[in-house]
């Protein structure tokens, strides 16, 4: 048997780490790199080209450069997310036969399970190359928002890409793993995870080797490239009052921009003052214009504060749902780049009135948790255990349209919960069950999952007869639920699997076609 | 001879002052049969506290014969006084036990030690929650805490993850969900008082009997639902849900708006479908909506219909039935809408019948049924129908046209 690998796929950038003589280690890419930027393309000559060979080439070929896929994976075409997009990426997103988003280039339309299973793949080449065996068992991770579509698609990807995905676990769980590993004592750990697109803040507690998840809470449109963002605007101001020149409808000079201010906002993380300096940005009658601005970090920080004042907000209410003060919070653990920036890291400390943990890198710590969780699994000798929970609430529809939860979000798994129900008319003889997922009161806006009627109610008046519903989630994350007449003992149950946006065929038709891609290249 | 299991502490147990009374008698001397005389409490209550503390580890019983009341436990007991100690809060299970049991398999990937543990801990799920964690029934929270990680530990499925441990992995699972059920009882401030007010009422099954029994299968009831802590939270919050939504209503209710009344009030029987109260109001209310929007409905319908607009006059009309079934014109006159302007004639007949149905006597609507019958060619059912108008109002004469054109028999 081979080694468990932990993957984090991330929006931005992927890191692989594989435990290695009992240490969690992560492995650097050929170039030395321990995490590879999540893209891919195609260049002008055909070839196929992953992490950093796409990203060197990404501005001069950005039609053909696919980046933060992860945005669209397990997402209907038509949800607000996919819209946004559309309208920010330069590569050409399309409606696929399944009404899933798919990306375009050139003559090839790929699924978004199989952009992240390029990724995947070259994780996994990382991996053996360092390891000099082939792998194939992986942990992946998935923000802690991502319904069961999301995370089946992300599964998917894994077989795509030749692996064996032992578990799909959430980052912020995963950070918490890397920060518990080989320790011994109680404690309640808070992961802050802001990362480019999203923010997530999940509350742990860690006793026994024993890691349980209190809490979770997050803003899936709120993260570093907002900040980006309002420094692009703020640029984009000073230099229209310097120069009278408004860039905001030349695509080229704001792609400059955007990359200019993303890097001036990391500078700004160590130093007090960045120059962003951009040559021939724009002309006129006057000749070439250039863009010289210097920025501090002061001018940065008060563009964001209010953004970053949104997470503290949300780590708040998460807090109070964990039923926890901040005081009760033992450790702080940081998670994503953007938690490099002084200004975040201040607010983080004065909530808690500690500083966050230092010992573990924001960019790598989902993977070695990852990796941990994969070799826990596995091995005989159990020192960590994760309890998993439910990313999302599961219950029924009920009479008026509303949504009765009966196994809320976060909830340990394997699990078994049932209520019991009654009918809303006289003699009523069946009650269809519907089973939904979601967190929204209102039965029509959550996911139906699936539906089944049980019949044969002894005529009664509204109210009398007891249905005793019941959900159970086992080991596997399988889904059955039943429902039960008290009087008669009928029952009815239904299974309800977790489908990706692929078919079972579809997945092995691109598989098929992906080894023979593989034998062309090496040809 | 009933005697206190070694290692027992008697001052760790919750026990009530008549249990601590029968408790204090035992002393490894006095028998059963005598226990239920001296014991301070009725002998049948006697035997059931004596029966659970032998299934709870307690007690263990010597020379099964010398108890004058027969345990179902005792016979097929042969290993002796070691097999049945149990140190008082069961956690660890003793191992000899659960080997008599013969159900574990040497082939699977799981050690005999664990599957014999697996066996014995999966008999005692019935068992108050407190029990099942093993802690004392006033244990606290982190105390459960600690308890229900170190079992996590040993009967989570991920323990065994990829492992061939056949039937011991349903069992886990169920062991596992019993161990979730009850830390969250447990750990909840807001269940916590209920499940110990439940547990100071004798536990449900009579303990010996139902623990010791051969192969516990699995529970076919459910625990109590009511108990489970997300649910009792979330049902206060429900309750006061529906108490705002039922005062709104209420209060639309007195102005005489029917229909938001209506709505707020059926808001509140969602929320809360347990309040008798709530569901009489809203029969009348709802009664009153249905007729302010039959009203509006009717009033809609007849202006188009006073623009020769049948098509739009059609479904409103059949909207305001939806409120008023039993208003026979309005059947009347949205049956010859279906028949006449939208040929729709099953409808029509459908609706014609119902007016029939509600006002036999009035000749106008069986006349109507008739001439529908006849357009779709039921030329038997279209002659009994104008038949019967004639009985009515003999003097008809669109009904006598009408059964002259009817072909010959």
């Amino acid at each position: 048997m081979g080694r468990v690998i932990g993957i984090d796929l991330g929006t931005t950038n992927s890191c692989v780490a594989v435990m290695e003589n009992g240490q969690p280690t992560v492995i650097p890419n050929a170039g030395g790199y321990k995490t590879t930027p999540s893209m891919f393309a195609i260049s002008q000559d055909g070839k196929r080209l992953v992490g950093h060979l796409a990203k060197r080439q990404a501005i001069t070929n950005a039609r053909n450069t696919v980046y933060a896929s992860k945005r669209l994976i397990g997402r209907r075409f038509d949800a607000p997310e996919v819209q946004k997009a559309i309208d920010l990426c330069p590569y050409e997103i399309v409606r696929g036969p399944n009404d899933d988003p798919r990306v375009r280039i050139g003559e090839k339309t790929f699924t978004c399970p199989e952009l992240s299973a390029l990724i995947l793949r070259e994780m996994k080449r990382v991996a053996e190359e360092h390891l000099g065996e082939p792998v194939r068992d992986a942990v992946i991770t998935v923000p802690a928002h991502f319904n069961d579509t999301q995370r089946q698609c992300t599964k998917d990807a894994g077989k795509i890409a030749g692996l064996e995905v032992l578990r799909i676990i959430n980052e912020p769980t995963a950070a918490a793993l890397a920060y518990g590993f080989a320790k011994k004592r109680e404690e309640k750990i808070a992961v802050y995870d802001l990362g480019g697109g999203t923010f997530d803040i999940s509350i742990l507690e860690l006793g026994s080797g024993v890691l349980e998840v209190l809490a979770t809470g997050g803003n899936t449109f709120l993260g570093g490239e907002d900040l980006d963002r309002r420094l692009v605007a703020h640029l984009l101001e000073r230099f229209q009052e310097a120069e009278g020149i408004d860039l905001r409808a030349d695509a080229m000079a704001l792609q400059r921009l955007k990359d200019a201010a993303e890097k001036a906002k990391c500078d700004l993380s160590t130093r007090d003052v960045s120059e962003i300096n951009l040559p021939f940005v724009a002309s006129d009658a006057r000749g070439p214009r250039h863009l010289n601005i210097e920025v501090t970090r002061e001018t940065l920080e008060g563009l964001v504060d209010d953004i970053v004042r949104q997470t503290i907000k949300i780590v708040e209410s998460c807090l109070h749902d964990a039923g926890l003060t901040r005081e009760q919070i033992d450790q702080v653990v940081l998670v994503g780049g953007q938690t490099r920036m002084p200004l975040v890291q201040n607010l983080v400390t004065e909530l808690f009135g500690k500083r966050p943990h230092k010992g573990v890198n924001p960019d790598e710590v989902v993977a070695v948790g990852a990796a941990i969780q994969g070799e826990s699994l596995l091995s005989e000798d159990k020192n960590l255990l994760l309890l998993d929970v439910t990313p999302l609430s599961l219950g029924i529809a009920t009479f008026g349209g509303h949504f009765a939860k009966l196994i809320e979000r976060n909830t340990t798994v394997p699990v078994r919960k049932g209520h019991i129900f009654t009918t809303t008319r006289d003699n009523q003889s069946a009650v269809k069950i519907r089973v939904l997922q979601g967190e929204s009161e209102t039965a029509a806006e959550n996911d139906l999952l699936g539906e089944f009627v049980l019949s044969g109610i002894r005529p009664a008046r509204k109210g009398e007869p007891e249905v005793e519903v019941s959900f159970d989630i086992d080991a596997n994350g399988i889904v059955s639920v039943s429902a039960r007449d008290q009087a008669t003992g009928k029952e009815q149950s239904i299974q309800v699997n977790a489908t990706g946006t692929l078919s079972e065929e579809e997945i092995q038709r691109i598989i098929d076609e992906n080894e023979l891609y593989e034998v062309q290249l090496k040809e | 001879m009933p005697q206190l299991a070694p290692g027992c502490d008697p001052a760790q147990l919750p026990l009530s002052p008549a249990e601590g009374y029968l408790l204090s008698r035992i002393d490894g001397r006095t028998p059963w049969s005598l226990l239920r005389e001296i014991g301070g409490l009725p002998p049948s209550e006697v035997d059931r506290c004596l029966e659970r503390w032998v299934s709870e580890g307690i007690l263990v019983v010597n020379g099964s014969a010398a108890k004058s009341t027969p345990i179902p436990q005792a016979a097929p007991r042969e290993a002796g006084e070691e097999s049945q100690t149990t140190p008082c809060p069961p956690a660890e299970v003793p191992r000899a036990a659960a080997a008599s049991s013969g159900q574990t398999d040497e082939s699977l990937e799981i050690p005999v030690e664990a599957q014999e543990r697996i066996l014995e801990f999966e008999k005692r799920l019935k068992r108050p929650y407190h029990e099942i964690l093993g802690v004392a029934a006033n244990a606290d929270v982190k105390a459960v805490k600690r308890a229900y990680f170190e079992l996590s530990k040993e009967y989570h499925p991920d323990r065994y993850f990829r492992r061939n441990i056949g039937p011991f992995a349903p069992r886990l699972g169920r062991i596992f969900k019993r161990l979730v059920e009850a830390y969250e009882l447990l750990s909840d401030p807001a269940t916590r008082a209920e499940v110990q007010r439940n547990v100071a009422e004798p536990p449900p099954p009579p303990a010996v009997a139902a623990t010791e029994k051969a192969p516990a299968e699995p529970k076919k009831k459910l625990p109590p639902i009511h108990l489970h802590a997300p649910q009792l939270r979330a049902l206060a919050e429900r309750k006061a849900k529906a108490k705002g939504f039922f005062e709104t209503g209420m209060a639309a209710f007195k102005e005489g708006r029917w229909r938001e009344a209506a709505a707020s009030v059926r808001l509140a029987i969602a929320f809360d479908p347990w309040n008798e109260a709530v569901k009489e109001a809203f029969a009348e209310v709802q009664h009153k909506a249905n007729e302010e929007r039959a009203e509006q409905l009717l009033k809609e319908a007849n202006a188009n219909l006073d623009l020769r607009r049948v098509a739009e006059a059609l479904p409103l009309f059949e909207e305001a039935l939806h409120y008023r079934p039993h208003d026979p014109e309005v059947n009347h006159t949205t049956a010859r809408l279906a028949w006449l302007g939208a040929e729709d004639l099953k409808k029509a007949k459908e609706y014609a019948a119902r007016a029939c149905e509600l006002r036999p006597e009035v000749s106008a609507y069986r006349r109507t049924l008739g001439q529908i019958y006849k357009a779709a060619g039921l030329i038997a059912n279209a002659r009994r129908e104008l038949e019967a108008v004639l009985r009515i109002d003999p003097k008809d004469a669109e009904a006598k046209r009408e059964l002259r054109s009817l072909p010959k028999k």
